[in-house]
């Protein structure tokens, strides 16, 4: 105490240091700050410079230049070759094919694809949080389930439900043709609105947990003061609710745009039949043969992520003043759909059923049947689920998955990588959610909460591209320490948001009730802080699980050998078209995420609409 | 904030050039590590490889883009005691793992089965990453062309087509694939997901195979082909039969479906040892040059292609005897039974027959088009190009 | 006990200034209570005290020890600085019951099991609510909750106590209990007490001395009743007291004999300061208190001073507030007796006692106080 004062006037500059880094907000933030640099502005660095550089095979060959040579032939190429059309002009040129005409599809698919998704996602979470319509927790329990499920479960069944003889490749009729008899047109079963229309329905549930959050908060009074000035229910809607929420909204939009642009495996289930190109599926098919152009499309992708990011950044500004004031949760009169109630639950009962429960069927089915396309009791066996000693299937196991030890162990994997990353995802979420919600204002802490957020917007395959590029360079990024950090870090976002929500909605007198009494900070955080918003915090925890757990793209680089993680062995068998294995894995991969899902929900009341709800 | 903007521009792009300027690097001439023990190797008897081998100690690590090495791999650790990891990846996984691997001194893979000889060539055998080895129990049955590198087999990739229904077409000449009835029907898988598919079509417009397709062209319609644009006849095809196709993302799938009952109509160009595969309904199916024997009218002028499956030693092989052992291994009756087993697969040992009801490799040699690297390495650029127009 | 003092503390948000340059000394065993209107930095002052708020200037020393310097950069953090906070919204820990709210800064010190025990049940009975030890806050009444975070806040015996406008969210009647139970508390712990509130009665009744506040400048620092007879400037007079102080616009000229010639618009008079000064303005403002207005019930006109109508009464049982409109002015007057006026009706008034001020108009500060006779 008095020494403190003693050595006070000597010790000036290192005692404001000592100051600063005796709040443990400004450690984190400094901490986070430098690593997020190097996790993501590095790589970014380093695809940059990819893109200037001459790469091995192909690229070499093309330039007659040593690989790493500087050379600015893949911009060349890929971005300004627009006279080699020849009499049909710039539109068969190699630039327009490559690289505009597939940019124009990414961007109508988007656009399309977000519209849909906040139009769907909106009425539910209007119909869920501002009506009695009758089932509503199966609806809301069950709405999530396409987002839980990898993006390319919905295509899948897309195509095998509509696809028929007459388009595409034409060789065998789906569920619609075969069953009912309806052949529906090429436009309908691939390229741009299936497309979209898969897409939409896959990010709906993202929509419908932000804007459900968003409505559930808001306060009800606004609503209940206009009916009070008898205001007909419709413009109560459009003039004071959907103003209200419209800058979530477009956060929304703007966040599920984000989302779809670097979405891989649907575009290629649903496009590629018919050669309908979008920039994620040129940008994987470049990265083995041109890498530099795939690095510059992957550059233009993040360039769209990052104006994307500054837009929706200047509409939360706004929005936060329409939402944060929440907690008083006043009773909310519920709109009364009185005859509409149970045709309206219905056709979302099923098409919810449609959705995301007959998916889940027919890969069961289709997990059983020999030879495809024949439904009979003869074609079926159970072989490829617990059979064992296979070699008549002739296909990549010789035992049922159950049984298979490379599946068993590839399920291990995803799980230790699913739990990795949850584990350190959500407690580097909590901790920067913490840092950056204590210093608020504070130029680090919107750096820091930039920074937490950048990672959303790199598209995860060419973030796994980078960082094989980097493991190159720093070689002991390999293994499963690789597939660790990289998905830390790429599903960071989701945690830190969740954490940053969960900080907002605690008052800062909380934690400075328990500071004046001398409880230092580990302890604040675990006795006081975390318990109290346990819901939230574990559900920052939950969303990386999850997504970890059904993610390709970002790992697909990256493991060690395809039989490594569930959803790498799927894409692999799924590619060699050993397509009962891949649907059984498939399904497995969902079931284990829902079961985990629910009982992490069950237990802690963590859920994913937590997370990434407002 | 522009300002903070302009200058983390110039940083990000001052910083990427310093990178990309240090990722130069030069390859070595002379023959030392593996690429030494590698020739001498070839020396070496059976016995005195497994006697080396047995002294390699950890884990022995193969890469391969064909399914099968796990089977062939199981039964060699078994044979010889040794703990082995085998990857089955895609051929473009391969070639960029090994590259990062060898250039970082990553301890990866020992040895590789890998397509694609053009990439190969220029990427992996050029730059001495991948390092030639010929057994010498082997030597003296494989072809002189495919000792370097060396074949462990061939594989192709044929014209077959459903043949259900009552007007089953048969394809004697590949312009017919190239027919407006045709558009839409021939299923293939793209060359941009597979590089041997993109060899083929490079091979096609070389003046030996594009003046075959004139001929074949000339035959079928009785007049000479109009070339228009086109630069030739090799062109003119690709185009047109690009234009005809559905794109598969497998062989096996495209198997599947063209051999479906509702299938009719369809034709494909895919890996002929499918086939054998319990969920392709055979029967269905017609592989056009098996047709073409029985009838004694082959398909003009190529029946298919054929691509050859290297195996080669890595450069920072830790264990490289442990490769050449299992070269020498994958080189024997033993070692290729996995593929050998079914149809649609040689060996590069010209003693091991190819499966019965099959056709043997030199047959194959002289009815499809095979890969020239050095050929496709040089115009690569400029077809490749012209191909994905056409996707 | 320790003295509080604060040397030159400001506290800028951005480029505002939340608190400005502010001087303030604290005895120990004090009530001061920091008075002024929302927004005026009292919450701010307080907890720059409590350290949980870092000052951009100043010096602040509790006893013998400087807690904050910035010349020194020095920052003790607050639970270094042994004080107790009672938040506005009590922020007792929702997952704690009412027991473990109260034990868990004690274990924190490092009290044993059975002092906590019995500490913390003394608490309880202290404030009243042993019944509630097992319950969770958000099954306590508002009134329940603010006696815990009382006793949690009471519990490890602190010197210093700081309390931030504790009464704000309680019922009226419940505020009038709990203040006497504040005052009561200060008594019986000794401790020195900070007291936020933009309630003047609440300052009046309760503290020793008031710090009054104003855009985060302090305006007046002395014990409620100066602050009350004798306020340094318009906005201290006019914030304390209810019904508020009547300012009457005024000409202001010396005269020989040192009284001070007024003229107002609906009155003219003389005034006679208590003590010397010097006038140097012509623009003043009188400050009239409504209980120094006397009124006689039987008009005489011209005789009793001004003339007046009443223009409202209102009644209260034990005072009655009267509004008298003079000439075009209104004029706020309070009687200790319940009477009831008819409106319109014609009174006397007249200024009592020599508590009436002047006030410089455009500095607003008290110039000085006296009698005031109409003439
Ligand atoms: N964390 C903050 N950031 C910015 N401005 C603040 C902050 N806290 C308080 N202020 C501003 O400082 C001024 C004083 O606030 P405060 O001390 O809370 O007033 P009060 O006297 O009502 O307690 C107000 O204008 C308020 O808006
Ligand atoms: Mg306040």
């Amino acid at each position: 105490m008095a020494k403190d004062q003693a050595k006070a006037p000597r010790m000036l500059f290192g005692n404001k240091v000592v100051v600063f880094f005796s709040k443990p907000a400004n450690v984190i933030l400094v901490v986070f700050f430098v690593l997020l640099c190097m996790l993501t502005l590095y790589p970014l660095l380093t695809l940059v410079s990819e893109t200037f550089t001459v790469h091995a095979g192909r690229e070499s060959i093309a330039t007659g230049q040593k690989r790493g040579t500087l050379s600015l032939y893949s911009f060349k190429k890929l971005l300004f070759t627009l006279d080699d059309g020849g009499e049909q002009g710039y539109k068969s040129s190699t630039s327009w094919i490559q690289f505009y005409s597939p940019l124009f599809n990414t961007l109508s698919v988007s656009l399309l694809s977000s519209f849909l998704a906040i139009l769907f996602g909106g009425v539910v979470a209007w119909l869920v949080t501002r009506t009695n319509i009758r089932f509503k927790k199966f609806i809301s329990a069950v709405f999530v389930f396409p987002y839980i499920m990898p993006s390319w479960t919905l295509a899948m069944f897309w195509s095998n439900f509509f696809k028929n003889v007459n388009v595409g490749p034409g060789t065998s009729n789906g569920i619609m043709a075969a069953v009912f008899g309806i052949m529906m047109p090429e436009w309908f079963v691939y390229g741009f609105f299936p497309i979209s229309m898969v897409l939409g329905l896959h990010y709906a549930p993202f929509a419908y947990i932000l804007i459900g959050g968003i409505l559930r908060n808001m306060d009800a009074n606004l609503e209940e003061a206009a009916s009070i000035l008898k205001t007909p229910r419709w413009r109560i809607v459009s003039r004071i609710t959907l103003p209200i929420v419209m800058p979530a909204m477009l956060s929304t939009l703007l966040l599920v745009f984000a989302s779809t642009m670097s979405a891989y495996a649907v575009p290629v289930f649903l496009g590629s039949p018919v050669r309908y190109y979008v920039l994620s599926t040129k940008m994987m098919s470049l990265m083995s043969t041109y890498k530099g152009q795939g690095y510059i499309i992957a550059s233009v992708m993040i360039i769209f992520g990052v104006v994307i990011l500054a837009i929706n950044q200047s509409f939360t500004g706004k929005r936060k003043s329409f939402t944060t004031v929440t907690g008083k949760s006043s009773q909310i009169s519920l709109v009364n759909l009185k005859k509409a109630n149970w045709p309206i639950a219905l056709i979302l009962m099923i098409v919810l059923v449609l959705l995301a429960i007959l998916p889940l069927v027919s890969f069961a089915l289709e997990s059983v049947i020999i030879k495809a396309g024949d439904y009979s009791l003869s074609n079926m066996t159970l072989d490829f689920w617990i059979g064992r000693n296979l070699d008549y299937l002739d296909q990549g196991d010789a035992n049922g998955i159950l049984f298979s030890p490379k599946v068993l162990k590839a399920l291990g994997n995803s799980l230790l990588l699913g739990i990795s990353c949850a584990v350190i995802a959500g407690t580097c979420g909590v901790l920067v959610g913490y840092g950056i919600v204590k210093r608020r204002g504070t130029w680090l802490s919107g750096a820091v909460n930039n920074l937490s957020f950048f990672p959303y917007l790199l598209p995860s395959l060419a973030f796994g591209a980078i960082y094989l590029a980097m493991s190159g360079k720093l070689p002991f990024i390999n293994g499963m320490f690789a597939l660790i950090l990289i998905g830390s870090v790429k599903y960071l976002p989701f945690a830190s948001r969740s954490g940053i929500n969960a900080m907002l909605q605690l008052s800062n007198e909380i934690e400075e009730a328990a500071v004046i009494v001398n409880v230092p900070w580990w302890k604040r955080m675990t006795r006081i802080i975390f318990p109290i918003q346990k819901s939230s915090f574990l559900s920052g925890y939950l969303l990386p699980f999850v997504s970890c757990m059904r993610e390709l793209s970002l790992f697909t680089l990256l493991v060690p050998t395809s039989d490594t993680l569930l959803t790498t062995m799927l894409m692999q068998y799924s590619e060699k078209g050993w397509d009962q294995f891949g649907n059984a894995i498939n399904l497995l991969i969902i079931i284990v995420v829902l079961i985990i899902n629910f009982a992490v929900n069950k237990l802690t009341g963590a859920s994913i609409d937590k997370g990434i709800g407002a | 904030m522009k300002k903070i903007l302009s200058i983390a521009c110039i940083i990000i792009a001052s910083c990427a050039m310093l990178l990309a300027m240090g990722a130069g690097e030069t390859p070595a001439d002379e023959l030392t590590g593996v690429a030494a023990l590698a020739r001498d190797g070839e020396k070496l008897t059976h016995d005195q490889l497994v006697l080396k081998a047995s002294d390699e100690t950890g884990v022995f690590r193969v890469y391969g883009n064909t399914s099968r090495i796990t089977t062939a791999v199981e039964a060699f650790g078994k044979l010889y005691n040794i703990q082995i990891e085998s990857s089955n990846l895609k051929d473009s996984e391969i070639y960029e793992k090994l590259e990062i691997e060898i250039d970082g001194k990553i301890n990866g893979a020992d040895m590789v089965m890998i397509q694609d000889g053009a990439q190969l060539k220029s990427q992996m055998v050029s730059t001495g990453n991948l390092v030639n080895f010929v057994p010498l129990s082997v030597k003296g049955y494989v072809d002189a062309d495919d000792q370097n590198p060396l074949v462990q087999q061939y594989i192709n990739k044929l014209f077959i087509w459903n043949n259900k229904g009552d007007s089953v077409k048969n394809f004697t000449n590949v312009w017919q694939f190239t027919e407006p009835e045709m558009k839409g029907n021939v299923i293939f898988k793209s060359p941009e997901l597979e590089q041997v598919n993109m060899n083929f079509l490079i091979m096609c417009t070389s003046d030996k195979w594009a003046g075959k397709l004139a001929q074949a062209y000339k035959n079928l319609y009785g007049k000479d082909i109009d070339l228009g644009s086109y630069k030739n006849a090799g062109y003119k095809w690709v185009a047109e039969f690009l234009g005809n196709c559905t794109f598969i993302k497998s062989d096996t799938t495209i198997a599947e479906e063209i051999s479906q009952d509702t299938a009719a109509g369809k034709a494909g160009l895919f890996v002929l040892s499918k086939l054998r595969s319990s969920s392709v309904l055979s029967d269905n199916l017609t592989v056009g040059e098996y047709r073409a024997v029985e009838t004694g009218t082959a398909i003009e002028p190529f029946a298919g292609f054929m691509y050859p499956m290297y195996a080669m030693i890595t450069s920072n092989a830790t264990r490289p005897y442990t490769a050449m052992l299992f070269i020498e291994y994958l080189m024997t009756a033993d070692g290729f039974q996995p593929w050998g087993k079914s149809i649609g697969a040689y060996s590069g040992n010209g003693s091991l027959p190819a499966k019965e009801g099959d056709l043997p490799l030199s047959t194959w040699k002289d009815c499809l088009v095979m890969e020239d690297p050095d050929f496709i390495l040089s115009n690569y650029e400029d077809v490749s190009s012209f191909v994905i127009k056409n996707l | 006990m320790p003295e509080i003092i604060l040397e030159n503390i400001t506290k800028m948000f951005g480029k505002t200034a939340a608190v400005d340059h502010l001087d303030l000394l604290i005895h120990s065993g004090d009530f001061i209570t920091l008075l002024g209107p929302s927004g005026c930095g009292k919450t701010t002052t307080l907890r720059m005290i409590a350290g949980l708020e870092t000052p951009t200037e100043g010096k602040i020393t509790i006893g013998d020890r400087v807690v904050f310097s910035s010349e020194d950069g020095i920052n003790i953090p607050p639970n270094k600085r042994d004080v107790g906070f009672l938040f506005q919204n009590y922020a007792l820990w929702p997952h704690m019951t009412v027991y473990q709210n109260i034990a868990f800064g004690l274990e924190n010190l490092k009290w044993s099991k059975p002092d906590i025990e019995s500490r913390v049940a003394e608490l309880l009975a202290l404030l009243k609510i042993e019944p509630f030890s097992k319950r969770y806050p958000s099954e306590l009444s508002g009134g329940q909750q603010q006696r815990v975070a009382i006793a949690r806040t009471l519990a490890p015996n602190p010197k210093v106590l700081f309390l931030d406008e504790p009464l704000s969210n309680l019922d009226a009647k419940l505020r009038l209990e709990m203040r006497t139970e504040l005052k009561r508390l200060h008594l019986s712990t000794k401790a020195t007490f900070v007291y936020v509130t933009h309630d003047q009665l609440e300052a009046m009744t309760l503290s020793t001395k008031v710090c009054l506040m104003k855009n985060g400048i302090m305006q007046q620092y002395a014990p409620p009743l100066e602050v009350y007879s004798q306020p340094a400037n318009l906005f201290a007079a006019d914030f304390v007291g209810n019904p508020a102080m009547n300012f009457i616009d005024a000409k202001a000229a010396c005269r020989p004999d040192g009284s001070v010639g007024l003229k107002a618009d609906s009155f003219s008079g003389v005034f006679m300061p208590d003590e010397k000064f010097k006038l140097d303005c012509s623009d003043v403002v009188i400050g009239i208190r409504p209980e120094f207005i006397g009124i006689h019930d039987e008009f005489q006109p011209g005789l009793q001073g001004l003339d007046a109508t009443v223009y409202s009464n209102m009644p209260s049982g034990m005072e009655t507030t009267v509004k008298l409109k003079v000439g075009e002015t209104i004029l706020t007057s309070v009687i200790f007796r319940g009477v009831d006026y008819p409106v319109d009706k014609k009174v006397g008034i007249s200024f009592l006692g020599d508590d009436i001020l002047l006030f410089d108009k455009e500095s607003g500060l008290k110039l000085v106080s006296g009698s005031l006779k109409t003439e």
